[in-house]
C-alpha cells in the first residue's frame, strides 16, 4: 500500500527553509541550462528561418562565406538565364547582391563589432519574404542612402535614421529601419547594390540569389551551376547554406550548456542529498511506526523518493521562472562565417522548458536514491528505538 | 585556538554531510574556476598587449584592404620605430576544424617589431632568407608535429588559393599558435584584386609619448584617399575583436554569480541543519557560562573550516587537472588554460564570503537564545 500523498506535502512544509534552500540550489541550476539553451536556440530559429525554401545561392566555388565569394557580371548573365528559375514577367526572379563591412561601436562602448553593409538589387525583397519598413522609408536606387534593421540601430551607436555612416569617401545617410521577421536579414545594413558597387570600385558581385520555380527545379538548377566546370561557382539552397552556419556558434552553446549544468547539477544533487539524509534522520521513529502500521518497505522508499521529486519540480519551477524573463530578449554576437554581428532573440521555447523540468526531476530522483533506500531498510525495531 | 579541536569534532559529527557539502564546494568551485579561466583568455589580447605598438587597419572595417604602398610612408611619420604588414590569409591547413591565424609579414622586420617573438638566430636567418619559408608557434608544433624543412600547403578560401610554404624555424614567445611567412611571397600568387593589398600594418613607436601623435598622423595622412586608414594602439585593437562577442562576457558572469548563490544555498543549508541539531548543546555550553561570541564563533569556525577544505581541494583539483593536460592547446584561439593567480585568489575569497554569510544568520540566531529556549529545544 502507498503512503498518501498527503503525507509527503505535508512533510515539505514542516522545513520550509531547507526546502526553499534544496529548491533553489535546484532551480539555479535548471536555470542556467535553461538560459544557455535558450540562447543557441536563438541562433537556430534565427538561421533556420533565413533561408527560403525555393530560394538558391551562388557563391563563388571555395568560398566558405559570402563575404569571400565573388561572382563576375559576366558568370551573372550565365546564370540568369537558366531553366528552372522562377520569372516575373520577362524578368527572371533573380538578385545579385554585394557584401561587405563597416565596424560600428556598440551602444555606450568605445567599440563595437563588424554590422553587414548589403548591397540588395531592385528583385532582392521579392526573395525574401518578412520585409517590413518600421520607420522611414526605403532608399531610393542609385542614391548613396541606407536602410538599417531595427535591431542594429537599437545596438549600435550612429545607424538612426538621418544619421551618416560613411564608406571610402562617399558618406552614405540612413533613411529607414526595417525588420524581417526574425531573419538574419535583421542584422544588416541594405543599400543599393550598384552605389555600394561604385564606392567601393568593385565590379563583382559577392552573391546571386535565384527563386527556382518548384522544388525539382532547385535541386536540378543547384547541381547544374555547381557541376558546371566552365563557371567556377557553386550553388545550394538558401535553406542549406544558413543552416551549415548554425552547427558551429549553437553546437558550441549546447556543449558549454551540458557541461555546466552536469556540473551544477552534480553540487545540487549532493544539497539535496543532505536534505534527504537529515529528513530520513528526523523522521527515523515515524519511519518505524509506519512499518509497524503495515505500510512496507518500498512504499516507504516510493515516499522519500516522491518527496525529492517534489522538491525538485518546485526547483525546476524556480528555475523556469528565472530563466523565462529571457525570452524575446535580444543579444547578439560574431557569426565567425563572416565576423560580423548577428542579432538575435533568446527563446525559452515549450520544448526547452520540458527538458528543463526533466532535467530537474532527474537530480531529485538521482540525489534522493541512497537516502531513500537508506530509509526503506531500518528495522522497525531499531527505527522505533532511535532518539 | 584552543576550540580548534572542537570545531573539528563538530564536523567530524556528521562525516556524511560534511563529505557531502564539501564535494558540492568542491564541483562548484572548479566551475567557477574553468569559467573565470575562459574569461581570462577572452581578454589575453588585450592584456597581452605590448604598448609601443599600433595597428592600422581600413577605416570602415576590416573587410576592405589598404594598399602596401602606405607602409613607407608610415614608416616617415615622426616616432615609428618601424611598419610591417600583417596580413590576415585565412589560410586553411587540411581541413577547416584545424583552425590557426597565419598572417604575411614582412620577415625581415618582423622581429624588430614583435620583440617578444623568440626564436634561435640560425632559425631567423633561413626565415628571412628563404621567400617561401614560414615559422610557426611552438604550440602549432604540439598540434600538427610541423618540423623545419616540411612543406606545408594552406588554403585560403578568401584568396581562392592554396599555397605551399617550407617551415625555417620554430617560435616561442607570443601567440604561439600561429603561422607567419613573407607578405613578398604571397603578393605574386595572390588574384588580381588582392595584389600589393594587405589587411592591417603593425607598427612599433619609439616611445609611449609617441603614440597617441602617430596614430593622429597617420590616419590624417589618408583621409581623403580611396583608403581611409583607422590607426589604434594594439590593445585597443584587440578589444575591438573582444566586444565583438557582444553579451557572451556579461553572460558568463551571471552564471557564475548563480553558482557562487546556489553555493551560499548550500552551504546555508548545512548550516542550518547542522546548528539546528545542536540547539540544546548551545543551552548547556551558556549554562557553563560560554559567551555568546564564543558560541557563534564556534559555528562561524565549523562553516569557514568546511568551506577552507573544499576550496582546497576544489582550487588543487583544478590546478592540477588544467596543468597535466592543457585544455588551450585545443581551443582554436585559445593560448593556455591554466587558471590565473588572480582566479584561484578570487575562487578562494568567493569561498570564505559563502562560509562567512551562510552562518551568519543561523549563528548569530542560536547564540541569543536564553538557556531554558534552547534547552527545551525538541531537536
Amino acid at each position: 500500500m502507498a503512503l498518501p500523498l498527503k503525507y509527503n506535502f505535508r512533510n515539505i512544509t514542516v522545513r520550509k527553509s531547507s526546502t526553499l534552500a534544496t529548491a533553489f540550489t535546484i532551480g539555479l541550476t535548471v536555470g542556467v541550462f535553461l538560459m544557455v539553451m535558450a540562447l543557441a536556440r536563438g541562433i537556430d530559429l534565427t538561421l533556420t528561418s533565413s533561408g527560403e525554401p525555393l530560394n538558391v545561392i551562388v557563391l563563388r566555388e571555395g568560398s566558405n562565406a559570402e563575404l569571400n565569394s565573388s561572382v563576375t557580371r559576366e558568370q551573372l548573365n550565365d546564370l540568369i538565364y537558366l531553366d528552372g528559375i522562377e520569372r516575373e514577367g520577362d524578368k527572371p526572379l533573380a538578385a545579385a547582391e554585394l557584401m561587405t563591412l563597416i565596424y560600428k561601436p556598440r551602444k555606450g562602448m568605445s567599440q563595437g563589432s563588424n554590422v553587414t553593409i548589403r548591397g540588395i538589387g531592385p528583385m532582392s525583397n521579392k526573395l525574401r519574404s518578412g520585409y517590413k519598413t518600421v520607420a522611414g522609408r526605403m532608399f531610393q536606387p542609385g542614391m548613396t542612402e541606407a536602410i538599417v534593421s531595427r535591431r542594429i540601430a537599437e545596438r549600435f551607436q550612429g545607424l538612426d535614421i538621418g544619421d551618416k555612416f560613411r564608406i571610402q569617401t562617399i558618406d552614405y545617410t540612413v533613411v529607414g529601419l526595417f525588420d524581417a521577421g526574425g531573419k538574419a536579414f535583421e542584422s544588416e545594413i541594405w543599400v543599393d547594390v550598384n552605389s555600394l558597387g561604385s564606392t567601393t570600385k568593385r565590379d563583382n558581385f559577392s552573391t546571386v540569389l535565384l527563386r527556382a520555380k518548384d522544388q525539382t527545379a532547385l535541386a536540378s538548377l543547384s547541381k547544374r551551376i555547381t557541376d558546371d566546370q566552365r563557371l567556377h561557382l557553386k550553388a545550394m539552397p538558401e535553406r542549406t547554406f544558413y543552416e551549415d552556419q548554425q552547427g558551429a556558434a549553437s553546437g558550441f552553446l549546447k556543449g558549454v550548456a551540458v557541461f555546466i549544468s552536469f556540473i551544477m547539477a552534480v553540487g545540487a544533487g549532493f544539497a539535496g542529498m543532505n536534505t534527504m539524509y537529515a529528513a530520513v534522520a528526523r523522521r527515523t521513529k515515524e519511519i518505524g511506526t509506519l512499518r509497524v502500521l503495515g505500510f512496507k518497505r518500498r512504499s516507504i522508499l516510493a515516499a522519500f523518493i516522491l518527496e525529492s521529486v517534489a522538491i525538485a519540480v518546485i526547483g525546476a519551477g524556480i528555475g523556469i521562472v528565472l530563466a523565462l524573463p529571457l525570452n524575446f530578449v535580444s543579444t547578439g554576437t560574431a557569426n565567425f562565417q563572416n565576423f560580423s554581428e548577428i542579432a538575435f532573440n533568446f527563446r525559452v521555447t515549450p520544448d526547452l522548458m520540458l527538458s528543463a523540468l526533466i532535467f530537474g526531476v532527474a537530480i531529485g530522483f538521482v540525489g534522493s536514491l541512497l537516502p531513500s533506500l537508506r530509509a526503506a531498510r531500518f528495522k522497525i525495531v531499531d527505527a522505533l528505538r532511535a532518539s | 585556538m584552543k576550540y580548534g579541536k572542537l570545531i573539528l569534532k563538530n564536523i567530524l559529527r556528521n562525516k556524511r554531510r560534511t563529505l557531502l557539502t564539501i564535494s558540492s564546494l568542491v564541483v562548484s568551485l572548479f566551475l567557477i574556476i574553468t569559467l573565470a579561466t575562459i574569461l581570462t583568455e577572452f581578454s589575453r589580447g588585450s592584456e597581452s598587449s605590448n604598448p609601443l605598438r599600433l595597428v592600422t587597419r581600413h577605416a570602415v572595417s576590416l573587410g576592405f584592404t589598404l594598399p602596401v604602398a602606405q607602409q613607407q610612408r608610415i614608416a616617415t611619420v615622426p616616432g615609428v620605430k618601424a611598419v610591417i604588414p600583417f596580413s590576415w590569409f585565412g589560410g586553411i591547413y587540411k581541413d577547416e576544424k584545424n583552425f590557426f591565424a597565419n598572417f604575411a609579414v614582412d620577415a625581415a622586420k618582423f622581429r624588430e617589431v614583435m620583440p617578444e617573438i623568440k626564436m634561435s638566430e640560425d632559425q631567423w636567418q633561413a626565415f628571412i632568407n628563404d621567400r617561401q619559408g614560414a615559422i610557426v608557434g611552438q604550440k602549432l608544433v604540439k598540434l600538427y608535429g610541423f618540423q623545419p624543412g616540411q612543406r606545408v600547403t594552406l588554403r585560403s578560401p578568401i584568396y581562392d588559393r592554396s599555397v605551399e610554404f617550407i617551415i625555417r624555424g620554430v617560435y616561442t614567445g607570443g601567440d604561439e599558435k600561429t603561422l607567419f611567412f613573407h607578405h613578398d611571397y604571397i603578393n605574386e600568387l595572390v588574384p588580381a584584386w588582392a595584389r600589393d593589398q594587405v589587411s592591417t600594418f603593425s607598427i612599433l613607436a619609439n616611445s609611449a609619448a609617441d603614440v597617441p601623435r602617430i596614430a593622429q598622423t597617420v590616419d590624417s595622412m589618408f583621409i581623403n584617399t580611396d583608403a581611409p586608414t583607422k590607426t589604434e594602439t594594439e590593445r585597443d585593437f584587440a578589444i575591438s575583436f573582444e566586444t565583438m562577442m557582444g553579451g557572451v562576457k556579461q553572460f558568463m558572469y551571471g552564471i557564475i554569480a548563480a553558482i557562487t548563490f546556489s553555493l551560499l544555498l548550500i552551504m546555508a543549508n548545512t548550516m542550518a541543519m547542522s546548528v539546528r541539531e545542536r540547539t540544546k548543546e548551545v543551552g548547556l555550553l551558556k549554562a557553563l557560562g560560554f559567551q555568546r561570541g564564543t558560541i557563534a564563533g564556534l559555528f562561524v569556525g565549523e562553516s569557514l573550516l568546511v568551506t577552507t577544505i573544499g576550496a582546497l581541494i576544489g582550487i588543487g583539483g583544478a590546478m592540477l587537472i588544467f596543468k597535466s593536460i592543457d585544455l588551450g592547446l585545443y581551443i582554436p584561439n585559445f593560448q593556455s588554460f591554466v587558471p590565473s593567480a588572480q582566479t584561484l585568489l578570487i575562487s578562494f575569497l568567493i569561498s570564505i564570503g559563502v562560509g562567512l554569510l551562510s552562518v551568519v544568520y543561523s549563528a548569530y540566531r542560536v547564540s541569543g537564545m536564553t538557556i531554558a529556549e534552547a534547552l527545551r529545544s525538541t531537536e
